[in-house]
């Protein structure tokens, strides 16, 4: 329990840190959102003041750091409405599409890893490593644009419309495909190290079939690797998918931080590395427990 | 030196005031079709319902599909056409309008439209505690407009002073509902109401549409007024749409591409890239959309020097000759060529010949010629002082300057060819690609060389863009809010447009405004390259489509937009 008190403290501190950090950014980038007001001096100055950009630039952070200490995260300049409602609703959405394209990956990726592992040679084997080289070696955000490309012209799915799970797809899968091959190659070399265990050789040399010795037991022991940098991969995932998202017009924190940035709505920039932040801390979380409910070693190392 | 930021002002850069008709390739139509729904794109994300608070593109259409206004300017002919005044008479002075309401229109909550909403409307506008960004739009000479109501169907207008375009002011105010939001105007919220949680499905409109559902991220639904007050030529009430969707989409990639899709009909902000058109092309080519060439687009960019501050070491940033010769020595039909891929076409002044009535041909133009551009250097002594092939200064200091663009797009790509062509002639140049709020940061605090940029025009009428021209203008982009015109030709541009404002014959007008031109050609406070040709594609469903030049393009006229598969399209 105090393991993961502890790395619950550490996510939160994460994502103050992140947040203050985007936050101080944001304000000392040249420009400000009331630039946005037009060409009349008296309305961008009102906007000025209504917004606070009038003040010292440490009076701001102040004022914010209090309300934060509240879960307050101020309000959006653009929408005139709360962060966390503005945050929160896109959230959903990331946190949709990121759970997605993780189980997506995991199913591709760990079992094609176990095939590759598993065997010397053959057409399949050579397939899959080579779509995985190829994947791997694709940024996210190049995949989006091919499967956009790919959905406009032959229609597999739609790119814009109502959230559903066609619409899931095309994000789904350009996020998903890097990393079920990155998923791939880490299993393929856990699996070939299991393989090597004296305990698996020896189960080999007993006569015990070596399909049941990969499924049932070299796979178990391959877990720990994966899982281990399972919290990296997550984080990952929601930094990548902020690209994916504003390429495949995706509603969530992605595309939400770039319209933020833009306009330089500050309180709304923080609010979003926030959340993107907590996703990061609580799939490391996650992981973390994962793997030491699997290796008991892990919490005791830590303590 | 306090300065606004005028670069998201709407410019009016005095162009055709009347545009022929568009040549759309739809050649087959069937008539309106009544009911359906017709589905937009949006480029960014709403912030607000409010125009008198939100001066966005996206709160621009929805008031264009929501909202009405006394009196219109017909995009199309650039007539003015009675509205909600149904007429109006004037006062021999030219300065007095008393006009008559529709009687019959009603607020889509169903509450009858009254005088007293007129003067609600302009109490808001003038709040000097809202600023709103339309209220310099609604005043001559920086006054306000007085209004009076007599009774509860007539508006007395009275303008402070002499304004030719008259009543066309009125085109750019919204008539609200006093009994809807005189509560919040009164408490001080004002700014709040009609929010994005607050306004859908309560918002009391008298355009043809109301807001009924917003999604953050994903779209607004509008559906038709049942009170809307217009009917067609037939006697039919409009608007023949039963829904109009707008899909927000994070770009004009993602746009284009559901287009192309057929996931959408048509874009709001409509006008296609040049690296859009092949693509358009070929979808009319197989049936699926309509391309309608709208003609020269009205709003070119514009590169501007710094001509505020001073520059001791570099001075010769603010000679006219230097800028002269930038003018020689950019070759504007590579531009057009490379950048623009044919459609565009090159200019030398903020008004172009897509502005058919307020455009002079007599303005100076300025060809391709870098010799005569090194002779006019040289006279100012720049020089290649140590035969490199570059100018250097008297002091033998490269001559050098810097442009402030906007990165990842048409604008940075025209800078680069500048560049390039300025090298040619001698001049280096580093092309500075930032966002938007960091050229605004450095163009209000003077630290810059020059900026390219552009601006985005709202009416073809010069006296609608005072702020650009005169020298006291916050939009008088190079040397902006002169408590005195700092120039002798600033000075005569300031006098020959209150004279063209006040002059009540369209002649003298567009003669005094020529003149005007000829002085800023000469003078080139502002070098102006290319006018890109505007191009528009729709979805072959769309019909009622009467693409203009000026924004919105398409959806200006949207109670006679209709889909011509009508209700028995599949629901999206």
């Amino acid at each position: 329990m105090r393991f993961v008190l502890r790395r619950l403290f550490a996510a939160l501190l994460l994502v103050f840190v992140v947040a203050s950090g985007s936050l101080l950014l944001a304000q000392i980038a040249p420009g400000d959102y009331a630039a946005q007001m037009g060409g009349n001096p008296a309305v961008q100055a009102a906007e000025r003041h209504r917004l606070g950009l009038d003040r010292p630039l440490v009076e701001q952070y102040t004022t914010w750091l209090r309300r934060s200490l509240t879960l307050d995260l101020g309000d959006s300049f653009q929408y005139r409405r709360p962060v966390l409602d503005v945050v929160g609703e896109r959230a959903r959405n990331t946190a949709i599409l990121a759970l997605v394209s993780l189980v997506l990956a995991t199913t591709i990726g760990i079992p094609c890893g176990i095939l590759t592992g598993s065997r010397r040679g053959g057409l399949l084997v050579r397939l899959i490593r080579a779509a995985s080289l190829m994947l791997v070696s694709v940024p996210p955000l190049i995949t989006s644009i091919l499967l956009v490309t790919v959905a406009v012209r032959t229609g597999f799915a739609p790119i814009s419309g109502r959230l559903s799970g066609a619409r899931l797809i095309v994000p789904a899968l350009a996020l998903a495909l890097p990393l079920a091959a990155t998923l791939e190659r880490l299993q393929a070399q856990a699996i070939r190290d299991a393989l090597h265990r004296p305990n698996m050789l020896s189960a080999l040399a007993r006569g015990i079939p070596r399909r049941r010795l990969v499924w049932h037991h070299a796979w178990r022991l391959s877990l720990g690797p994966i899982l281990a940098i399972y919290g990296v991969m997550i984080g990952s995932l929601f930094s990548g998918s902020f690209a994916v998202e504003i390429v495949t017009s995706w509603p969530g924190l992605g595309d939400l931080m770039r319209q933020a940035l833009t306009v330089r709505d500050t309180h709304l920039v923080a609010g979003c590395a926030a959340a993107g932040a907590l996703f990061l801390g609580v799939g490391v979380l996650a992981a973390d427990v994962a793997h030491a409910a699997l290796d008991p070693r892990v919490e005791s190392e830590t303590a | 030196m306090p300065r606004a930021l005028a670069c998201a002002l709407l410019l009016t850069l005095g162009t055709a005031c009347r545009s022929s008709a568009p040549s759309s390739d739809d050649a087959k139509t069937t008539g309106p079709v009544r009911g359906g729904t017709l589905v937009a794109s949006l480029r960014s994300e709403p912030r607000s319902f409010n125009r008198y608070v939100d001066n966005s593109a996206a709160a621009d259409t929805t008031d264009a599909l929501t909202q009405a206004r006394l009196v219109r300017i017909n995009r199309r002919t650039d007539e003015l056409e009675p509205w909600l005044a149904e007429r109006w008479t004037s006062a021999p002075d030219g300065r007095t309008f008393t006009l008559t309401l529709r009687p019959g229109v009603a607020f889509s909550d169903g509450t009858p439209l009254s005088s007293a909403d007129v003067l609600f409307s302009f109490a808001v506008v003038y709040d000097p505690k809202l600023q709103s960004p339309l209220a310099s739009g609604l005043r001559v000479q920086g006054k306000p407009l007085q209004v009076s109501a007599p009774d509860a169907s007539t508006v007395v207008v009275t303008l402070p002073a002499a304004f030719s375009p008259g009543l066309r002011l009125l085109d750019n105010l919204p008539i609200i509902p006093r009994h809807q939001l005189e509560p919040a105007f009164k408490a001080g919220t004002f700014g709040d109401a009609w929010g994005l949680t607050n306004g859908p499905g309560r918002m009391a409109g008298l355009g043809p549409f109301v807001v009924s559902d917003y999604v953050p991220g994903q779209r607004v639904t509008l559906t038709r007024n049942p009170h809307y007050w217009r009917k067609d030529a037939s006697g039919a009430p409009l608007p023949y749409l039963d829904r109009v969707v707008l899909e927000i989409a994070s770009g004009q990639d993602a746009e284009v591409q559901r287009l192309e899709a057929g996931s959408i009909d048509l874009m709001s902000q409509a006008d296609l890239r040049p690296q859009d058109y092949a693509t358009m092309k070929r979808l009319r080519d197989r049936g699926a959309v309509t391309l309608t060439d709208v003609g020269t687009g009205v709003d070119p960019n514009v590169l501007w020097f710094n001509l505020a501050t001073t520059q001791p070491s570099r001075g010769y940033l603010q000679k006219q000759e230097f800028r002269q010769a930038i003018a020689y020595a950019v070759d504007r039909d590579a531009i057009v060529n490379s950048v623009y891929l044919g459609a565009a076409v090159p200019v030398y002044g903020p008004v172009t010949p897509g502005n058919r009535l307020w455009y002079s041909e007599n303005a100076p133009k300025y060809p391709h010629d870098v010799a005569r551009a090194r002779t006019l250097l040289a006279g100012i002594g720049l020089i290649d002082r140590n035969g490199d092939g570059m100018l250097d200064d008297q002091s033998g200091a490269p001559v050098r300057f810097s442009i402030l663009t906007q990165g990842g797009n048409i604008r940075a790509q025209t800078a680069t060819v500048i560049q390039e062509q300025l090298r040619q002639a001698g001049i280096a140049v580093d092309v500075v690609p930032l966002d938007f709020p960091s050229i605004a940061q450095r163009w209000m605090s003077g630290s810059y060389d020059s900026i390219y940029y552009g601006f985005q025009a709202s009416a073809m009428d010069p006296a609608m863009n005072l702020d650009f021209w005169l020298s006291s203008g916050s939009a008088h982009v190079w040397h902006p809010e002169q408590g005195s015109p700092a120039t002798a030709w600033e000075r005569r541009i300031d006098e020959l447009m209150q004279q063209q404002i006040a002059a009540p014959r369209i002649d003298d007008r567009k003669r005094l405004f020529a003149e005007v031109q000829k002085i800023f050609g000469e003078n080139l406070p502002g070098l102006y390259f290319v006018a890109p040709k505007v191009s528009i594609a729709t979805h072959l469903r769309v019909g009622g489509a009467e693409p203009v030049l000026l924004d919105p393009k398409i959806l200006w006229n949207p109670d006679t937009l209709y889909v011509k598969d009508g209700a028995s399209a599949p629901q999206r």
